[in-house]
């Protein structure tokens, strides 16, 4: 034992998981109050899934109360999350001794080292995405609402569309407010981004608002910008939107309002060439189809409090010889070809459905986990209890 | 002295128990209008509001509730039961337009309707209705922005509004749902439909209520007696069931059990308290014939509390935790037989006193809870599922129960130990064991209950965890409870050492149970959380303070000096 290195006694030692313990504890408290400010998904990039994130004083502290300035930089989840799987590994290679007695002990560290793979896993590799469905039609792709992307569509050829995929991120840029590309006749200047947006209808836009558009759906309605959704907030998810300018050359073809609030393409014409633009979230297309054939919301009798709703879909997969009919409802998902599909929520006036669409080849792990980890312990404080009780009989 | 020492517990419980049974017989006992019209038949008329059938007199009471905060009124200097208010609001208008049921705190709202009266703060219709356009204006004007964005005066004025159209909503019929649906296919209806155009309801039950309305409006005890069992009879067939939960939660909200089991919790803490004064100065036999006493009197509140949970359970058909309000009663129950266990093992007092504490405190942090309204609203379609209701949310509220429970054992320890000499030898040591195996047991509780919750989550929405704050404070009274536990099994921590990071759980609990929900709401928030906010900050001050105590050194310590 003595011939240990120092350092290898060090990384194992409980001194070191209880400074990790103390560490997760300030972090997550730290996420948590930065979910006022921020979105969940931002904090969890930041935060949880970093190696290192710097954190303004000002969150443990209302603003109203007094101002301040600064930041401090602090371990991110991952690094933590690391040291913590790491430390309890070399606990249980250097202190550790086989015996009935530590069995309960070994078999839960087993289970919260499975836990934190789990959530590397998770973070690393799983995708979530929703399907927006109408009733009585069918989607083959899911959106990223996350992320959204400018598509442009020339669709002049009648046997394949031509599509230019310009994703937000370039949008957002401001350094580089101009976006051109080989494939098109025209640029796009970037007047305004929004990255979270609210439409304004006709009666409700000012003339001014209303007038930043010289062409398509924007001179209709007009759209203002908002703050990011944030976590504690839990409401919907960001939806951006921009005021873009279309120019060939010197030549303005107009400055249209996109966002995936506006449904359908709108048309920008060069030439006697026509091509279709809209801002929407990033689709990845799947080789099977869903079709939406009823949705049904029933409420709580006079309130609109939602009791349960159901999608009832048709799932076609020619290629696996896949044509069936599936309920998927409210804790009653559809598992198929590694995604499952949850009822997340509905289109506005019951018109059709949202299905959340996740794919997470970790999902399994935090079930192990929680078996092994409630195994371990009930194990080791029986084993405990027992103990104590003999020894107060002695 | 010795035979009245002797038999004290036994006075003390039979005194408890008879209290007890007067309050139920007069909950029991006929409520009429002075003129002696009943109002027990119409009480438990089953009616539908927030999609929940209940009694017409649960309904009154939330309402009420709602617009007043109390669940009575003054009718000219007499405190009348929210029912009867009720009726006079459906059958004698103009008398309850001059009801002061409004509950206006705000100065500025106060001189917006130029009331000039400084100390009184509820109001009747009729003081408001001359300024009602400009109510309606001020809340329209409050109403552009959003919620957090509003200022005081803002959302005042807004809950003002509020309550005002919930007034109407309910003086014209359309709320609640009276008419109860006979035949298949019918639904609940209220008596006027919703839509201005559409045709009053016009079936049996419609009119078995009208009935039931133009007797009492006549104020004909007779009549309406009659009509009300016409009523209930028509109801026996096809509501055999509702009716039967309508009698049970009319008796309930009448004898208030929860509230009875807090002051029983009062009662107890004291005696316990007395129990610890009288120690050194009486002989040795008052403190346990004073101790047994408060046992028996927690040991009746908490059948009291048991009784009050099994009933909800009952009424609702769903497991013991589906609200905030819930989460309150049920903490403070899960942590009674854990102490009363150690007591039973211990017999060291300071555990009666631990249990009477937090019973009392979150039966009253409950009580504050329920000013919403309806303790049993419906659940939102993702959290409608029994089985996780029953396994993640009961084993994580037991997690925190048992979080409290240690931390506020922790308390006793640390302020015993150190300010007087009544833990002397055994009860030191028995002491920090406890508050070890509760944090061992809260440890488990809470992680299976949290990676319970993650499953649940997973199973509705593909995602096992994501970092939301509800999820990250659950996580964070883990991490805690592991912090303890390791620290003390690296010897970095002895018994003072557990004892004050116990304490310093009371905080992350706290936390994690209001302090997330508070987050959304911002800092200046209103109705209950507005002062939640104060009072969250109020007890972890306290709980800061406690761990000062605690850093007296062990040298210091009076029950610690006095051991031999």
């Amino acid at each position: 034992m003595n011939s240990m290195p120092a350092a290898l006694r060090a990384i194992s030692s409980l001194r070191l998981a209880v400074v990790l313990f103390a560490l997760s504890i300030v972090l997550i408290l730290a996420g948590t109050l930065a979910q006022t400010q921020e979105g969940v998904w931002m904090v969890v990039d930041r935060y949880f899934r970093s190696i290192a994130v710097l954190i303004p004083f000002q969150l443990f502290v209302p603003e109203k109360v007094l101002r301040i300035p600064g930041v401090f930089p602090f371990p991110g989840g991952l690094t933590l999350g690391v040291c913590l799987f790491v430390n309890l590994l070399a606990a249980h290679i250097v202190r550790f001794k086989l015996s009935w007695k530590r069995m309960g002990m070994i078999v839960t560290h087993a289970g919260v080292l499975l836990l934190l793979v789990g959530e590397f896993v998770t973070g690393a590799l799983a995708k979530e995405g929703t399907m927006t469905i109408a009733e009585g039609a069918s989607a083959n792709y899911i959106e990223d609402g996350r992320t959204s992307e400018l598509a442009v569509i020339d669709a002049s050829d009648p046997a394949d569309d031509l599509v230019v995929v310009v994703p937000a991120r370039l949008l957002a840029d401001r350094e580089s407010p101009l976006i051109t590309n080989g494939l098109l006749p025209f640029t796009v200047r970037v007047i305004e981004w929004m990255p979270n947006s609210r439409v304004l209808g006709p009666m409700q836009a000012s003339k001014q608002q209303l007038a930043r558009a010289t062409a398509g759906t924007g001179t209709q309605v007009a759209a203002v910008a908002v703050g990011v959704a944030t976590g504690v907030e839990a409401s919907d998810s960001d939806v951006p939107a921009a005021y873009l300018e279309f120019k060939q050359g010197e030549t303005t073809l107009g400055t249209y309002l996109v966002t995936p609030r506006l449904i359908g393409m709108q048309t920008v014409e060069v030439g006697t060439k026509r091509f279709q633009i809209a801002l929407r979230f990033e689709r990845n297309y799947r080789p099977y189809s869903v079709q939406l054939l009823d949705f049904k919301h029933d409420r709580f009798v006079g309130t609109e409090t939602a009791r349960n709703f159901s999608s009832l879909v048709r799932l076609t997969d020619t290629a696996q010889h896949v044509d069936r009919e599936v309920l998927i409802s409210m804790n009653n998902p559809l598992r198929y070809a590694g995604e499952t599909f949850y009822q997340a929520s509905f289109a506005p006036d019951d018109s059709g459905t949202v299905l959340q669409v996740v794919r997470n080849p970790g999902w399994l792990l935090p079930y192990l986990s929680c078996t092994l980890v409630t195994i371990g312990l009930l194990w080791h404080f029986g084993v405990r209890l027992s103990a104590s009780v003999k020894r107060k009989v002695a | 002295m010795k035979t009245l020492a002797r038999w004290f517990p036994a006075l003390v419980v039979v005194f408890v128990v008879a209290f007890l049974v007067s309050i139920g017989a007069s909950a029991l006992k006929p409520v009429a209008r002075v003129d002696g019209v009943s109002l027990d038949g119409i009480a438990r008329i089953p009616v539908s509001a927030g999609g929940r059938t209940k009694p017409l007199d649960s309904f009154a009471r939330n309402t009420l509730l709602r617009l007043s905060g109390r669940q009575t009124y003054d009718a000219d200097g007499t405190m009348r039961p929210a029912i009867e208010w009720l009726l006079e609001l459906w059958t004698n208008p103009d008398e309850a337009a001059k009801r002061r049921v409004f509950r206006i705190d705000h100065p500025d709202v106060k001189s917006l309707l130029a009331i000039t009266e400084a100390s009184r703060t509820r109001f009747s219709w009729t003081e408001i209705a001359p300024k009602l356009e400009e109510v309606v204006r001020q809340s329209q004007l409050a109403n552009a922005i959003s919620r957090k964005q509003q200022d005081p005066f803002q959302r005042a004025i807004s809950d003002l509004y509020g309550k005002l159209a919930e007034f109407v909503e309910v003086q014209s019929l359309r709320t609640p749902y009276l008419a109860a649906p006979l035949a298949n296919g019918e639904e609940w209806a209220p008596l006027l439909a919703a839509d201005p155009h559409g045709q009053p309801a016009t079936g049996a039950s419609a009119q078995a209520i009208r009935a039931v309305l133009v007797a009492y409006a006549a104020g004909d005890a007779a009549a309406c007696e009659q009509a009300v069992s016409a009523y209930h009879a028509l109801l026996a067939v096809a509501h055999a069931e509702a009716e039967e939960r309508s009698a049970l939660e009319v008796f309930l909200s009448r004898c208030e059990p929860f509230y009875q089991a807090s002051l029983l919790y009062l009662v107890a803490f004291l005696l316990g308290c007395i129990a610890m004064l009288v120690a050194p100065l009486s002989a040795e036999r008052w403190k346990p014939s004073l101790l047994r006493s408060a046992l028996g009197v927690i040991a009746l509140a908490f059948v009291l509390h048991t009784l009050g949970l099994t009933a909800r359970i009952y009424l609702q058909g769903r497991p013991p935790v589906t609200n905030l309000y819930s989460s309150a009663v049920f903490i403070g129950w899960a942590c009674i037989p854990g102490a009363l266990l150690g007591e039973w093992f211990a017999r060291i007092g300071v555990l009666s006193l631990a249990a009477s504490l937090i019973g009392f405190a979150t039966l009253v942090v409950a009580h504050n809870l329920s000013a919403s309204g309806d303790t049993m609203e419906m659940m939102q379609a993702v959290l409608d599922s029994n089985f996780w209701l029953a396994t993640h949310v009961v084993v994580v509220t037991i997690g925190y129960s048992a979080t409290f429970l240690a931390g506020f054992i922790a308390i006793f320890y640390v302020v015993g130990g150190v300010c007087t000499k009544l833990l002397r030898g055994e009860a030191m040591k028995a002491l920090p064991r406890m508050i070890y195996g509760v944090i061992c047991f809260a440890a488990l509780a809470s992680f299976v209950g949290t990676v319970l919750g993650g499953i649940w989550a997973d199973q509705s929405w593909g995602r096992f965890w994501g970092w939301d704050p509800k999820e990250n404070g659950a996580a964070l009274i883990v991490l805690w409870n592991l912090l303890i536990l390791h620290a003390r099994w690296g010897g970095m921590v002895r018994d003072r050492g557990v004892a004050m990071l116990a304490i310093g759980g009371n905080i992350v609990t706290a936390w994690s149970w209001f302090g997330t929900n508070m987050l959304g709401v911002g800092l200046h928030s209103y109705g209950f959380m507005d002062s939640a906010v104060f009072a969250l900050l109020g007890f972890c001050i306290v709980q800061l303070a406690l761990l000062c105590v605690a850093l007296v050194p062990t040298t210091r310590w009076r029950s610690l000096a006095a051991t031999p």
